[in-house]
């Protein structure tokens, strides 16, 4: 207990440090909110453009796929607020040395490592995604009851853990090749798919994205159980199993990285 | 305080091969290359001891300092910093220690220098009354009062140092790794540092291990010094028994009136000496005659006596051999080269 008391006290500390920081350059700030903004206005209307041609998606409304591409922004946007430093370990930290850093303080390094930066980018997915969810609400194409109200919060955690844990695999990866930037990217980018029914998709990225890199966990196919009465709860439960799974593998690969780690020459 | 036992590490890089086809090649390549960075060292430090690790660029220095501070995991032996085993036991390890990378900074650079101290009050978890104590003492020591409100970023090179050295201080730590604390420092930064360094650990008994190329550092700092070269212990003992047994050169310089009488001298035939116990070079424009000699060999008045029958001298210069050039030497040539 103790433990957790110190570490939230940390994280408080560090964030703050870093929000200072930040606040010194509030042009880049907002620069970059907006710009995520644009990005989230773009693939709405992205959206519009694609039923105007066609009016329904394998059996799919036009409301129903904003619902999904709303609810796929929530866990996207937690995960990206903050754990973003994750990136840097992918492309910066491991090759120069600076992750030296983290070795030699007392904590432990994957919370500094997340504890270094909170994204406000993220903000824009997550007041996107919010409002999409509360439109979808009021057109009341989702099911409301304590049951679906309750999973929904365990839905968006799991989602985000999983999220987080795909970025950490895949940027521990940058222990043995230094680099591992370009490899994140692909996986991260496979999410762009999950917003989608995955059914709109052929046999095989279906199974990559719903079993390999498991984004569809995230996005659709919970969303669909908050849309259809007859989709079990059991996606969740999945959803949950799917995310402590990958966070432990993902996890152990970081742990077992920093024990390889080369660090970098003076 | 430390022990190191047979301690190694390898680096393995996959093989690469020249040129662009080289390039391609390697990506298909499944050879590797292993080198050995640091290859069985031990040793055993004292609590208070300050001791100087030195060896020439790429010996190993730093890669022994990362599998003391837990950074590196070894690849053979074990080390034992505090009771505790840095690599297993990083973060306690963690609390024990204290580290100054000299090319890179451990502050933040965007802030204050004040809000750094903040942060390293809870990550050390150090009390109030500790804290307001070691503040104090910081603030005597490497004045840091005059730049505690201005971003790290916007200090010079020997602020930014004295700041380094204050940080991995703050909490007290038994032991403190330098490495290359001095690199880049003027003269007087240089002194200030090096008193500090000398203050901290005549008060609390720190146990100070310094990777330096500043032979400076070592003679003003360290009783005991550790060579290694090519990742191996080539020497381990007190600075003084390094300059008695290596340092038996001397240097003699004269300023000569016609230095073209005494061209092509071979002094010592004239004194009966082998070429390696006596060696002359001469500098026709400057006029100069410059003679090293073993001290436990000749004296500087035979030398004197037998250039001054050839040549008349208008000024003479003695020059105990620097640390510098003993170390040159062992670098170059290895313990065994030397007797």
């Amino acid at each position: 207990m103790n433990t957790v008391k110190r570490y939230l006290r940390l994280y408080r500390v560090l964030v703050t440090q870093f929000l200072k920081t930040i606040m010194q350059s509030r042009v880049d700030f907002l620069i970059g909110l907006l710009g995520f903004f644009f990005t989230q206005v773009m693939g709405i209307a992205f959206l519009y453009l694609v039923f105007q041609q066609i009016p329904n998606l394998q059996g799919w409304t036009l409301d129903q796929l904003i619902f999904i591409y709303g609810f796929a922004q929530i866990p996207r946007g937690i995960d990206h607020l903050f754990t973003d430093n994750i990136w840097l370990v992918a492309y910066r930290l491991v090759i120069n040395g600076d992750f030296d850093r983290y070795m030699l303080r007392p904590m432990n390094i994957f919370f500094q490592v997340i504890a270094e930066k909170l994204q406000p980018d993220a903000l824009g997915e997550l007041l996107i995604g919010t409002i999409l969810v509360v439109r979808s609400l009021s057109k009341g194409i989702v099911i409301v009851d304590g049951l679906h109200i309750g999973l929904f919060f365990v839905s968006i955690f799991a989602g985000a853990l999983i999220y987080t844990s795909i970025k950490l695999f895949f940027a521990s990866l940058a222990f043995w090749v230094k680099v591992s930037g370009p490899f994140l990217q692909i996986a991260y980018d496979m999410a762009n798919f999950a917003k989608y029914p995955t059914e709109i998709y052929s046999k095989g990225v279906r199974f990559l994205i719903t079993w390999v890199i498991p984004f569809a966990f995230v996005a659709y196919l919970p969303a669909s159980f908050f849309m259809k009465a007859e989709t079990s709860a059991g996606v969740v439960g999945i959803e949950c199993g799917i995310a402590f799974v990958l966070w432990w593998i993902a996890y152990a690969l970081f742990h077992r990285g920093t024990q390889v780690y080369e660090s970098a020459g003076n | 305080m430390i022990e190191v036992e047979h301690i190694s590490k390898d680096f393995v890089a996959p093989k690469k091969y020249p040129g662009l086809r080289g390039a391609v090649k390697g990506l298909f390549s499944t050879e590797k290359v292993v080198k050995t960075a640091v290859d069985d060292i031990s040793f055993s430090i004292d609590t208070g001891e300050i001791v100087g690790y030195i060896g020439s660029n790429g010996a190993g220095k730093s890669t022994t300092i990362k599998m003391m501070t837990g950074i590196l995991v070894p690849t053979k032996g074990t080390c034992s910093v505090a009771g505790t085993n840095p690599s297993r036991n990083r973060k306690e390890n963690a609390q024990n220690i204290g580290v100054v990378f000299g090319q890179r900074t451990q502050l933040w650079w965007d802030l204050p220098l004040s809000e750094s101290f903040t942060i390293l009050k809870e990550i050390y978890n150090v009390s109030d009354t500790d804290y307001a104590e070691q503040m104090e003492f910081l603030n005597r020591v490497l004045e840091l009062q005059d730049f505690f409100d201005r971003p790290v970023r916007t200090l010079s090179l020997g602020q930014r140092m004295r700041a380094d050295l204050g940080a991995a201080l703050l909490h007290n730590p038994k032991v403190l790794y330098l490495d290359e604390p001095t690199i880049g420092l003027d003269l007087v930064v240089k002194d200030n540092i090096r008193k500090a360094i000398k203050e901290i650990n005549e008060k609390y008994q720190t146990t100070v291990i310094l990777t330096t190329h500043d032979i400076g550092d070592i003679e003003e700092l360290c009783s005991r010094i550790i060579i290694i070269d090519e990742g191996r212990k080539i020497y381990d003992g007190s600075l003084c028994d390094l300059k008695d047994t290596y340092g038996t050169k001397r240097k003699v310089s004269m300023e000569v009136k016609q230095p073209e009488k005494i061209k092509g001298l071979r002094l010592h035939t004239v004194l009966g000496m082998q070429e390696n116990e006596c060696s002359v070079e001469l500098n026709q424009e400057s006029s100069t005659l410059c003679v090293t000699f073993d001290k436990h060999r000749l004296q500087v008045p035979q030398i004197l006596s037998a250039v001054m029958e050839m040549v008349e001298v208008k000024d003479v210069q003695i020059q105990e051999t620097e640390l510098a050039e003993i170390v040159k030497e062992i670098y170059n040539h290895g313990v065994g080269g030397e007797t």
